[in-house]
């Protein structure tokens, strides 16, 4: 019989697990921002720090005013007719609703994903990810576009499954494929924050847990903001999450905000904890 | 395409805490044990102040193990899994503790010819080393089968407390004036023989996390 090793060597011949390194990105300062729709208000006063390299989940019933939240981040919200907002919200300190900041400009840094997965149908793979590039970029090389397709495919785990098809329909791909092609077409040029509004709302679960494990990779390199109407989703996937809730005295306001862990383990305020565990409708 | 890779990496985490705490545990019942064979009062002190770390440890893990259940929503084997390690590292922690009871029994035995039945005391000891170690690992590996062998250890243990309980009472009878110290004697070996049940408890949990059923191999 061999003898066996006193645990202590065990453990000496074990690595620990290596810890995450530090991130870039950049941080979103949020101050005293409500929006509207015409004369109705959809979300009031709210103050919101959003962290690089960290995924900051905001959570809350319907209505509460999540989607107009991250909407407002990128300048997305004005686009629909009547709808404005006041405060402030900084990118690392630059006031991106100031009088002279360019809407547009500012949506390539702020890049967006949405619910439903929606690859340009009429265009393929390949034309799909280089879509953002070539309307915001200078003219590239074929050697470039090729560079930066692979790039972004690759960042999105899914080089490996549509290498062979770049040329096919961005609308062939299966559902979770084709919101992953989404966020490569977002991250290809480059944006230093990434909004995600309940991207894993029309995909199966096996799809679902591959974007989360796909955003815990991309906060390595981008600020990522994730709307989610599903706990459990914010509770695996974030690192920081916020909780809105409206009421019939109150527009979308903000409740709390705090680690994850800390969130669902023992939130501070009571509304939060009868949300959390399925007591607040 | 692994899913669940941050899940993955965090039970590979506490898992890695786990088998640090258990090193601890069987580092300090050596340590006991060797202060109680060489009679030496500063390694049995260095036990005591080591149990602290023990503690620590328990607590990080069992927050850890509570902070997952709540942000992970496991199921199944995972879940099990979790819960098990509850068990684990509050047995590891009686066990630390029990060591330092051997310690604090080498200090008040120090100083004076050691009696014919510390040989004993150690021979058990030595046993629940191994069962430290084939415990935890069998916890990490998964292993129901180690685990079962490792409890079965228990019976040597218990069989050697059965024959410390009746010399040392002979001791006793026939050494009245030490019966002070002898009684230090048969208490260390109660301690001895309940690490060994804290081992078996940990073997049981095991089993419940590898086969999804409760079994009783203390006998």
């Amino acid at each position: 019989m061999n003898p066996i090793r006193p645990l202590a060597d065990i453990v000496r011949n074990r690595t620990a697990p290596e810890n995450p390194s530090a991130n870039a990105g950049r941080s979103i300062t949020v101050r005293s921002l409500s929006a509207f729709y015409g004369k109705h208000k959809a979300i009031e006063d709210i103050d919101l720090d959003i962290h690089p390299g960290v995924v900051t989940a905001i959570i809350g019933p319907s209505g509460c005013g999540k989607s107009t939240m991250i909407r407002c981040i990128n300048r997305m919200h004005e686009v629909i007719a009547g709808a404005y907002a006041t405060g402030s919200v900084l990118l690392d300190g630059e006031d991106i609703y100031a009088p002279d900041a360019n809407p547009v400009r500012m949506r390539r840094r702020i890049g967006m994903v949405f619910q439903k997965p929606n690859p340009f149908p009429t265009k393929t793979v390949y034309e799909n990810v280089i879509a953002g590039i070539r309307l915001n970029l200078p003219k590239m090389t074929k050697a470039g576009y090729d560079e930066a397709v692979e790039k972004s495919l690759r960042s999105v785990a899914l080089w490996d499954e549509v290498k062979d098809k770049l040329h096919s329909s961005g609308a062939s791909l299966s559902g979770g494929q084709q919101q992953r092609l989404c966020i490569a077409r977002a991250i290809a040029i480059e944006p230093e924050v990434l909004l995600l509004d309940e991207p894993c709302s029309a995909l199966d679960p096996t799809a679902t847990l591959k974007i989360e494990d796909l955003l815990f990779e991309l906060k390595e390199a981008y600020t990522i903001v994730l709307v989610t109407h599903n706990m459990q989703q914010a509770a695996r996937a974030s690192d920081t999450t916020a909780f809105f809730l409206a009421d019939e005295r109150h527009a979308g306001h903000l409740i709390e905000q705090g680690p994850t862990q800390d969130m669902f383990m023992h939130p501070k305020d009571q509304r939060t904890e009868d949300y959390i565990s399925g007591r607040l409708g | 395409m692994q899913t669940r890779v941050h899940f993955i990496e965090e039970l590979s985490r506490l898992n890695h805490d786990v088998l640090a705490m258990g090193t601890r545990v069987e580092e300090s019942l050596r340590k006991a044990l060797e202060a109680l064979r060489t009679q030496n009062v500063e390694l049995a002190r260095e036990v005591k102040a080591s149990d602290e770390i023990i503690n620590a440890l328990q607590l990080k893990i069992e927050d850890q193990a509570a902070i997952l259940i709540a942000t992970q929503q496991p199921v199944a084997r995972d879940l099990r899994e979790l819960v098990t390690v509850f068990k684990v590292t509050d047995n590891l922690e009686r066990a630390g503790d029990h060591a330092v009871h051997l310690a604090k029994a080498a200090i008040k035995l120090a100083g004076e010819a050691p009696f014919r039945e510390t040989e004993r005391l150690i021979k058990m000891a030595e046993i629940e080393c191994g069962m430290i170690r084939g415990a935890v690992d069998a916890y990490l590996n998964q292993d129901a089968d180690a685990a079962r062998r490792v409890a079965a250890e228990d019976d040597a243990v218990d069989a050697e407390h059965k024959l410390m309980v009746k010399e040392v009472l002979g001791l006793m009878r026939e050494r009245p004036e030490q019966i002070e110290r002898a009684s230090r004697l048969l208490a260390s070996s109660g301690f001895l023989e309940r690490l060994g049940d804290h081992m078996t408890n940990i073997c049981e949990a095991v089993v419940f996390m590898v086969e999804g059923r409760h079994v009783e191999l203390n006998d």
